[in-house]
């Protein structure tokens, strides 16, 4: 800090970015970092993983139809959003991700039916009444497509990758924010996008599914894997930066060591980043809860640091703004509500349909 | 001062009466919007030798355009500084630099903002989806989202006023005569003058924007991030609880 020039009146902006925005990228980054987690027993034909496939098929559609929903909400006119397909602006990444996303998600609800397909039919049979009419409805013949399941599989992958590329980019092009402006964010999301998924998937592994040890067991593999590219990633980031001097690594050193110690390098970097991988690598199952939620929480924080911190950091003048979060829809309860409508989700898509394949039907 | 303002209203008037009469202001045929005349390029000088940070602009500004309090198109800061053992202020008036290559352009995923032939760089709030990425890309803080309207808001160099053929209202009123506003294409033009006649600097030229607000006798250290002690005190506290309402 320059002590011989003090700021006495400066432009100080409050973020524009809001809560939603937090939450938007971080649901989606779940939704395709579960995705890609899919893709070894449906498309690659691993038969040993399915479950495991199952389990992120449900954690994929479930982030991936409620992150649209926080995405439109942190537009300042959500109501306009038909402007975004009436004015394509390909110079744009937010106007190219408007027509990725949207392909993602069909793409994925497409895929999820196929695989759900044979077992609705089977739940339509084995049950009665009024779900097992749906189920009939929604199973359309019931029979098996692998093909069409690769197919669409291989397609959904192609969007997911967009998806991934565009909402790091967006990020990655604003030289204004050198923060954001460099090729780690691209990767960052991607890498605490699949460690977010896998954690969640350690949860709800032993909350609504049977716990299976070897669905453990493949998610504490991606954890180990992920966490530790993060942390290397990180550190690249880093050391790279303050050998270079680039305006990027700087900016990030400052925030870990200077702007927001407590929340990046305690909160995000060792709590839930570096405890989950050495738990983890440690053999530390039992605390899979642990490992879980703070690999979770590590995707969202990754986020709020970036989205939220990154904003704080004013283009013009000196130190960091000051932010405390609203609690109305600007804020906590942009936050609260998302969730909720994510755990609507799964309550819906638990009770109704056979998520877990045949071999776990519900009504068994 | 004085005379500044009658050389552009003289300049202006010409300009206004040659595009009422020959029509040469543009209106896009495919968007109808405005798009001002190509002829002109509108852009500021800001002495800062004359300016005394008397903030009269920034209230002037806020008048004219009705900008929600807590929030500025334009503000002048203030810093102090220490040479030797000697204390002193420095002003910097600051707004939209209606950029030659401006990156809040091609961000916007709507093409609201715009910039028109006569180089003035504008927001069209009727299409705006204030998704704020414009204020992300903006390496001025010059833009914010106006909670008032719901969409992106910035300095629009008073183009309702000077289609009109009158001075942005910051020009109009600045005390110290600090802030000249004229046509760059136009050598005659107080302000062409002024930047053949002064060595001029625009903001934060690491950000390649070509900036066209230039400063006459801008400290080098203040051309791009301040990298000072901070404010001391904090923005709620200082404008008080009408900024929460
Ligand atoms: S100063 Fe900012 S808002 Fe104004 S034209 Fe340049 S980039 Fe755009
Ligand atoms: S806030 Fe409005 S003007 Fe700015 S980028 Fe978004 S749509 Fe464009």
């Amino acid at each position: 800090m320059n002590t011989n020039i003090v700021d006495l009146i400066s432009v100080t902006r409050e973020v524009s970015w809001l809560s939603w925005g937090v939450q938007y990228f971080f649901l989606i980054g779940l939704s395709y970092g579960a995705f890609f987690m899919t893709l070894p027993a449906f498309v690659f034909g691993r038969k040993n993983m399915e479950k495991t496939g199952r389990l992120a098929l449900l954690i994929a559609i479930t982030c991936g139809i409620a992150a649209p929903v926080a995405l439109v909400s942190d537009l300042h006119q959500p109501g306009r959003f038909y402007n975004f397909y009436l004015h394509f602006t390909p110079t744009s990444w937010m106007s190219w991700g408007s027509f990725f996303l949207p392909a993602y998600v069909v793409l994925l609800l497409i895929y999820a039916w196929l695989i759900y397909r044979p077992d609705l039919e089977l739940q339509a049979s084995n049950r009665s009444g009024m779900l097992a009419r749906v189920s009939a409805l929604l199973a359309l013949g019931g029979s098996e497509s692998p093909k069409a399941i690769k197919v669409l599989g291989y397609m959904t992958m192609f969007s997911a990758i967009l998806v991934a590329t565009y909402t790091g980019s967006e990020m990655a092009v604003v030289r204004a924010r050198p923060l954001l402006n460099g090729p780690m964010m691209p990767l960052l999301y991607l890498l605490t996008g699949v460690c977010g998924a896998a954690g969640l998937g350690l949860l709800l592994n032993r909350i609504i599914a049977d716990a299976s040890e070897s669905v453990s067991d493949n998610l504490n593999r991606v954890l180990v894997v992920f966490l530790g590219l993060t942390i290397l990633t990180v550190l690249f980031w880093m050391l790279t930066g303050l050998a270079s001097q680039s305006a990027s690594g700087m900016v990030l050193m400052r925030l870990a060591t200077e702007y927001n110690p407590f929340l990046f390098t305690l909160l995000w970097l060792a709590l839930c980043t570096l405890l989950p991988f050495l738990l983890i690598i440690n053999k530390q199952y039992k605390t899979w809860w642990l490992s879980g939620f703070l690999s979770v929480a590590g995707a969202w924080l990754f986020r709020w640091s970036m989205f939220i911190d990154g904003q704080r950091i004013p283009k013009t003048g000196a130190g960091f703004n000051d932010y405390s979060i609203p609690l109305g829809t600007e804020g906590l309860l942009g936050i609260a509500g998302t969730l909720g409508l994510w755990l609507l989700l799964v309550i819906m898509i638990t009770s109704f349909i056979p998520w877990q394949g045949s071999k776990q039907d519900t009504s068994v | 001062m004085e005379e500044s303002r009658r050389k552009f209203f003289k300049g202006i008037a010409v300009a206004a009466g040659t595009t009422a009469l020959a029509s040469t202001a543009r209106v896009s045929a495919a968007t109808k919007r405005p798009m001002g005349d190509a002829s002109h390029r509108w852009g500021m000088v800001v002495d800062l030798r004359k300016c005394i940070g008397c903030q009269a602009c920034t209230v002037a500004c806020h008048m004219e355009n009705d900008v929600p309090i807590g929030k500025f198109r334009t503000i002048v800061s203030n810093y102090e500084i220490k040479i030797g053992n000697k204390t002193r202020s420095v002003v910097l008036p600051r707004l939209c630099n209606h950029c030659e290559d401006p990156p809040c352009i091609p961000v916007c995923p709507v093409k609201a903002t715009y910039q028109r032939d006569d180089g003035m760089v504008v927001v069209d709030n009727s299409r705006c989806v204030g998704c704020a990425y414009c204020v992300q890309a903006c390496p001025y803080d010059a833009r914010f989202i106006n909670p008032e309207t719901n969409t992106a808001d910035k300095c629009t160099f008073c183009v309702h006023r000077v289609e009109a053929g009158l001075l942005p209202a910051c020009v109009e009123t600045c005390v110290g005569g600090a802030r000249m506003f004229g046509d760059l294409k136009d050598p005659q033009s107080q302000v062409s003058k002024l930047i053949a006649k002064f060595p001029t600097e625009g903001l934060r030229p690491e950000m390649k924007t070509r900036p066209q607000v230039y400063y006459i006798g801008l400290d080098d250290r203040f051309n791009s991030k301040v990298e000072g002690t901070p404010s001391l005190w904090k923005r709620e506290e200082a404008l008080g609880e009408e900024v929460e309402s």
